[in-house]
């Protein structure tokens, strides 16, 4: 079955996702590809239609209209085999609490038919392994995160789904989850799907990030491009006035606010300025690229809800 | 796979302490019943049963005089009842004499028509609602396994635990009384089969059955009336989201069935309820049913549609649904 997966050129398509419910649309036409081994960051605020899409895409609701393809086969007429390269966790991570962690495990390993060695894997994988015979409902909302996750990697599916996966984990918790997540998509080919509201986290773990809103995808793409997607540098120099003159002259589209210097300029043409500016005579402090993150990109897109 | 997914079903069962409750409750009342039996046997010593008996028939008839001819239920089954007793004087047999298996023949039949399924609606109420509450089933259907596959292993692990419950209530119900009461009588005639025609007692059909013989015949009605119940807990777990509305609903139709059937006989759309035809010890023990036209195959077939139904139900909800936060 690996063989067979390892030639698919995607892991997951969303084709045209639609849910309605009674009059209301909760999510429209919603499409994406995840390919292999890489990380997809699911943007949107709350009630957005995020937590719905998930729900279709592992087979909890039936989408009105659109299909969802894992590894090739058809969730709807192929349930197992498409389950079968799926690992996720939905919402919160809510395991048996009156049963252990390894029961819990146990409990999953036998769903899936998988050996018993795997349990061991796993636990060790999210550093779970000393707490595994206590029972769940003793454990911090952070280590029921990472059991979560700790089941979720049974039977070393070729598709992560994870809604929220930082929440309830302390920065250092967080960085352990996007370090584990980045080894797992470089090293084993794992395709993961993160929702999130931590849009520095998405930022920094993801490598393409989808929007969603109001049921709708607004933007699709690659983290990095979409966050240099307008140029900008900031300059502060000793003479604003004559900046600005040497900038016109050349121009060169810019603001002036507070005694820095907004430019509207590609990375590879800011040597040149630099060099005009500093043959005319203006001293530079500092040159430094504006990098948009995630937050403002979402407020431009979005209209100014936040994020949830 | 099947059987992997039933471990799963009685681990989480056992997790649970469903079934720890059901034991509990079991034992105690029991250990109860037991005492206040033996009780009996200490005073039965002095007692002449023949003459309490004859009076007891006495004051039957004498109330069946008061009323005329009329022809109530009720006068009907105080007729029958007349003469099931008028039975026993006649072959000098003491139905009352408290013995460790007598106690086991009688406790399918008192157990039988709501302790049981109380307790079997505690085991199954909540074996698909719980994991709604508990937000498990967003992992429990996220897995290779088609969703009617789990629902069969819920309702076998569920048919698994009603059988056990049933089981392990008739050995305590030996075990217990045979500390305090005699133990032998396994052998000890029973008479069957009792039934009320048109024309009046029908002592024809009575059949002598040693003890032993009718002991399982009855625990067989009542282990097919506990896998019916079963599946109608199945349905209500099925049906609501919370645990607890599950559970109280099934309470609600046992109890609340059983006295309809004793408040209002001759409304008689009340035989095609399941609750009606639950007692089926009672009925195959010479009880007569609530309700005219009640034979034992139509309570058992009544039964067989109310659970076939319910599955039908069930599975159809459960396969197709969506399953939101």
């Amino acid at each position: 079955m690996t063989q067979a997966n390892a030639v698919e050129p995607v892991a997951l398509v969303a084709d045209r996702l639609t849910k309605v419910i009674g009059e209301r649309v909760i999510v429209d036409n919603v499409s994406f590809q995840l390919r292999h081994g890489e990380v997809f960051g699911f943007l949107g605020p709350n009630g957005a239609g995020k937590t719905t899409t998930i729900r279709m895409l592992v087979g909890l609701i039936r989408p009105t209209f659109g299909r969802v393809t894992v590894c090739g086969h058809d969730l709807r007429r192929d349930f197992e085999a498409a389950m079968r390269c799926i690992g996720c966790i939905v919402e919160n991570p809510d395991l048996y609490r009156f049963m252990t962690g390894r029961e819990n495990l146990e409990h999953f390993a036998r769903m899936l038919g998988v050996a018993r060695t795997e349990i061991e894997r796993v636990a060790e994988l999210v550093a779970l392994e000393h707490r595994l015979d206590q029972r769940v409902g003793t454990y911090s909302l952070g280590m029921r995160q990472r059991l979560g996750i700790a089941q979720a990697l049974l039977g070393d599916p070729q598709l992560l789904i994870l809604d929220e996966p930082a929440n309830g984990l302390d920065p250092a918790g967080i960085r352990e989850i996007r370090t584990l997540l980045r080894r797992l998509a470089a090293e084993r080919d794992m395709s993961v799907f993160v929702s999130s509201h931590l849009l520095g986290e998405v930022e920094l773990m993801c490598d393409r990030v989808a929007i969603i809103h109001k049921g709708k995808i607004l933007k699709e793409g690659d983290v990095h491009e979409l966050i240099s997607s307008r140029r900008e540098m900031e300059l502060r120099v000793d003479d604003v006035d004559k900046a600005s003159l040497v900038l016109a002259a050349k121009n060169v589209v810019h603001t002036v606010d507070d005694g820095v210097i907004d430019v509207a300029i590609d990375e590879a043409d800011a040597p040149p300025l630099v060099a005009e500016l500093v043959r005319n005579g203006v001293a530079i402090f500092h040159a430094q690229r504006k990098v948009h993150t995630l937050e403002e990109l979402f407020l431009e897109t979005t209209g100014g809800e936040t994020v949830g | 796979m099947l059987i992997s997914l039933i471990r799963n079903e009685t681990l989480k069962l056992i997790r649970r302490k469903r079934f720890a409750v059901v034991m509990g409750i079991l034992f105690a009342i029991v250990t109860i019943v037991t005492y206040s039996q033996h009780r009996l046997l200490l005073q039965q010593q002095r007692r002449e049963w023949r003459v309490q008996l004859q009076q007891r028939v006495a004051n039957m008839q004498n109330q069946l005089r008061r009323v005329g001819r009329t022809d109530s239920s009720w006068a009907r089954s105080l007729r029958a009842e007349v003469s099931r007793l008028q039975f026993y004087l006649d072959h000098d047999i003491d139905p009352e004499r408290p013995t460790a298996p007598l106690f086991v023949r009688r406790f399918v039949n008192v157990a039988g028509f709501l302790l049981l399924p109380l307790l079997v609606g505690i085991l199954g109420s909540d074996i698909v609602s719980a994991e709604n509450a508990e937000g498990t089933d967003k992992l429990l259907l996220t897995r290779p396994v088609r969703r009617w596959k789990i629902l069969t292993s819920k309702l076998v692990t569920l048919w698994m635990f009603a059988t056990l419950t049933l089981a392990c209530g008739g050995l305590m119900a030996f075990v217990i009384p045979a500390a305090l009461l005699p133990a032998r009588g396994w052998q000890a005639p029973t008479f069957t089969g009792f039934q009320l025609s048109d024309t009046g007692f029908n002592a024809e059909a009575v059949r002598q059955l040693p003890l032993w013989k009718d002991t399982l015949i009855a625990f067989g009605l009542e282990w097919f009336a506990l896998l019916c119940v079963a599946a109608i807990a199945l349905l209500l777990s099925v049906l609501f989201k919370s645990s607890a509305a599950s559970i109280g609903t099934m309470l609600a139709s046992l109890i609340g069935g059983t006295i309809l059937t004793r408040i209002s006989p001759d409304w008689t759309a009340g035989k095609y309820l399941f609750v009606s035809a639950l007692p089926l010890a009672d009925y195959y023990s010479g009880e007569p049913p609530p309700y005219d036209g009640m034979s034992m195959m139509f309570c058992i077939a009544l039964l067989g549609l109310w659970a076939a139904g319910a599955l039908a139900v069930s599975y159809a909800i459960f396969i197709r649904r969506d399953v939101f936060g």
